[in-house]
């Protein structure tokens, strides 16, 4: 058949293009590599696993069947259950998914050389990050589109769903804590930043007004509307930072920013969602729609050099390098990088709204598998953005500042120390370029994406002058603007969870418009993750390094969970010969979560191990000596207590990830001797009625298999 | 839902971002409203947006850090 050779033949080019990009990634001789060889390796990765690697799974181990009717359509109810267009469910799934995280993993991996974050963001999602949303999305649409938890208790256990639970809470709080803190320390200090990110604020309230009373429903109207002010306000804000007496007075320390967003999340968390959250939430996912876009056509336009080595020294230094979170490179990279190559939250959604609304089953390949790995190319973009700028200015902008010192002059000269060179006058000129005080020690993430990416927007709109300063703070405001997003929408769903559990106790918390217990969850809520942002922007060695590992524990944590609940479903189904789909990247994530457990509670290196620091920190607070970073007793203190905290939370991590393992692999060996019966949840099946585009069909003649979803590849 | 999106990438794009941010949800629930049910009358698009809104918020899923 000339037909089916021509289809190989396209794939054995694909094939042979990313074979080449890689060999060039990994194997090139030269100084610097272009970025494009990166991008195309990333896109040929991600084509031939959605082809081969996506199919087979969908065909062999799920056996997706289109004659069975999806929730959607056997409970549709206009509402939560409803047939959705997948190409139109694809954009909500993946603009529920992609967040933060995939921008600011890989620019802190980005210490070790580009090529570690490159081959985990690409291999993770092909193996594991997009098999995990893939077949939990599968499961929960068979259960009628059950939570992960449900799943959980219900097909490994009490236990196991208890552990879930707690996990998921934690994780929340955690994540809530590390995105607010890369926020804070983003807006710290810089009167442009603190400007444009307080005016959204009366922006929000305006288009909640609009969108209640003055034109109900008019979504893209006011959104409109809404990016036009936020432009005004990012030039605002530049105005603002020219003048001395405004400047002064929207300059604000990292603790300042930091009380007003707990009290921000707080309010809103209280407040009817109309008036804050759901235009946040309409601003946010255009501005990061808009600027995903963007980053793409730069980078496809501009081509960057990428300036960062593939390997930097620190990448085989047992201690790892200077930037948070440090740690060798197995296994902290791995937990640095979390969405983009394996995120444990996606399971949350993969398991609540999108399952509800898929038309047939063969399409939990596009949207399940084809939106994580669209994710992953945003992780890809991110991880060149980092890497286009000098390795100098990107070890001073993110090293903490026990090591730069703060001033242009010791952090030109820290620098030089860690092996790589750049001058103060670069250092104090970018800072100009980009409309800052300063650059030095800006960490989290969020201030280096934001040069990197004006770079490569100011290098393609160089026919308008640059405007670097104004691109700078462009991208900080999409950040922040959606870490916010990120920041309310979690404070209410932990405060729904806590008002589920809660209502186990004294029933009139479930009811969740009961106000006395609204305002007590969401203060329960806002207080845990607060406490972690207060002592995070005030820990003297950079609360960065202390809870950026606990997050990604947390995610691949959660991620654990979800494999495992996924691992059992395929034994219960009879695939015991496909379970290392699940299984492999379940023992990876296991090995790598714990293993970073292990080097936060037991590595006698005071850097890496949160109970070395403690030990290290009593022993000169006794001796009456400030701790390395301190500056006081009161701070030597400080540190011991942070420590402290977050050595019992590593512990408490470890402990979940055990016990979910544990109690799964309990069910395992019971299910493979016969000994325990495989019960599934699943739904019933049901004849479906639709074609894949959502049309009622006639039934007679049963149309056979799937041939639906096979359009794009969607990366 | 767009059983027919159109052809031309520009109208198609403009279709797309309609469908996907809930610009036209209204105008699919008004015609899914008379075509079953011609009898009642429909509510109105506050109202119906207004219901949506805080559906979707009292259920609220997960979202990705």
């Amino acid at each position: 058949m000339g037909n089916r050779l021509g289809r190989y033949a396209i794939w054995i080019a694909v094939a042979l293009v990313g074979a080449v990009c890689w060999g060039v990634l990994a194997l090139g001789r030269g100084e610097t590599v272009n970025a494009a060889w990166l991008l195309f390796a990333a896109l040929a990765s991600y084509a031939i696993a959605y082809r081969f690697y996506a199919r087979f799974i969908q065909r062999r181990v799920l056996e997706t069947d289109d004659n069975r009717a999806t929730p959607a359509e056997r409970l549709n109810n206009g509402r939560d259950f409803e047939p959705m267009d997948r190409r139109i469910l694809f954009g909500h799934h993946f603009a529920a998914i992609a967040g933060a995280g995939p921008l600011v993993g890989p620019v802190l991996a980005a210490q070790m050389g580009f090529l570690p974050g490159t081959i985990w963001i690409i291999f993770g999602v092909i193996l594991a990050g997009a098999v995990q949303d893939m077949t939990i999305l599968f499961f929960s649409m068979r259960r009628n589109g059950k939570t992960l938890g449900q799943m959980a208790r219900e097909e490994i256990g009490p236990v196991g769903g208890a552990a879930a639970l707690v996990a998921v809470l934690a994780i929340m709080v955690i994540l809530l804590a590390v995105l607010a803190l890369v926020v804070v320390n983003a807006l710290a200090d810089s009167p442009w930043g603190a400007f444009s990110i307080a005016m959204t604020l009366p922006i929000a309230l305006l288009m909640g007004f609009y969108l209640r009373f003055l034109r109900p429903g008019r979504v893209l109207e006011v959104s409109l509307i809404g990016v036009g002010l936020l432009i005004l306000a990012l030039i605002g804000g530049g105005w603002i930072s020219e003048s001395s007496a405004y400047a002064e007075a929207w300059t604000f320390g990292g603790v300042t920013i930091a009380i007003a967003l707990i009290v921000y999340g707080f309010v809103a968390s209280v407040l009817p969602v109309w008036v804050l959250l759901a235009p946040r939430d309409y601003l946010s996912t255009f501005m990061k729609i808009g600027t995903i876009g963007l980053l793409a056509i730069g980078i496809a336009v501009t081509l960057p050099v990428m300036q960062m080595p593939r390997l930097t020294e620190f990448a085989s230094s047992a201690t790892g390098g200077p930037v948070a979170p440090v740690g060798p490179l197995f296994p902290f990279v791995f937990i640095t990088i979390a969405c983009g190559a394996l995120s444990g939250f996606h399971s949350l959604i993969a398991s609540g709204t999108t399952p509800k609304l898929i038309q047939k089953e063969s399409q939990v390949r596009m949207i399940g598998y084809g939106a994580m790995l669209m994710e992953s190319f945003v992780a890809v973009m991110a991880l060149i953005a980092a890497a286009v700028l000098d390795p100098g200015l990107y070890f001073a902008m993110n090293a903490p500042g026990t090591v730069t010192g703060g001033t242009a002059e010791s952090a030109a000269s820290a620098v030089t120390g860690l092996g790589f060179s750049v001058s103060a006058e670069t250092l104090s000129s970018t800072a100009a370029n980009v409309g800052e005080e300063s650059i030095i020690s800006r960490t989290g993430g969020a201030p280096t994406l934001a040069v990197g990416m004006s770079q490569i927007f100011a290098g393609a709109t160089a026919f308008l002058g640059g405007l670097q300063a104004f691109w700078y703070h462009f991208a900080i405001m999409f950040e922040a603007l959606f870490i916010l997003t990120t920041v309310d929408a979690g404070t209410r769903v932990g405060r729904f969870m806590l008002q589920d559990l809660a209502g186990n106790l004294y029933s009139p918390f479930r009811n969740t418009s009961w106000l006395p217990g609204n305002i007590i969850t969401s203060a329960v809520i806002v207080g845990a993750w607060g406490y972690f942002l207060i002592i995070g922007v005030t820990d003297p060695l950079g609360g960065i390094n202390q809870l950026f590992p606990l997050f990604g524990i947390a995610n691949q944590l959660l991620a654990a969970v979800a494999l495992t609940v996924a691992t059992t479903i395929l034994i219960k189904m009879g695939k015991l010969r496909y379970i290392w789909v699940t299984l492999l990247p379940l023992a990876w994530d296991a090995v790598v979560t714990l293993t970073a457990s292990w080097y936060k509670i037991f590595s006698s290196e005071p850097t890496i191990g949160f109970f070395a620091q403690r030990s290290a920190a009593i022993e000169a607070y006794n001796a009456g000596e400030n701790y390395t970073g301190a500056s006081s007793l009161a701070q030597t203190q400080q540190i011991i207590t942070n420590a402290t905290v977050d050595g019992i939370l590593s512990i408490i991590f470890a402990l979940a990830i055990i016990i979910v393992i544990a109690d799964a692999s309990r069910v395992w060996f019971g299910l493979i001797r016969g000994t325990k019966q495989p019960e599934m949840s699943e739904a019933t099946y049901e004849e479906s009625h639709l074609d894949s585009e959502g049309r009622e069909i006639e039934r007679e003649p049963v149309g056979a298999g799937a041939g639906s979803s096979g359009t794009t590849p969607n990366a | 839902m767009p059983e027919h999106l159109p052809r031309n990438p520009l109208r198609y794009a403009w279709e797309y971002i309609k469908e996907i941010s809930g610009e036209n949800a209204y105008d699919r629930y008004l015609a899914v409203h008379t075509a079953t049910h011609p009898d009642r009358p429909p509510m109105g698009r506050g109202e119906f947006y207004r219901q949506r809104q805080d559906e979707k918020y009292n259920n609220p899923g997960s979202r990705c850090p």
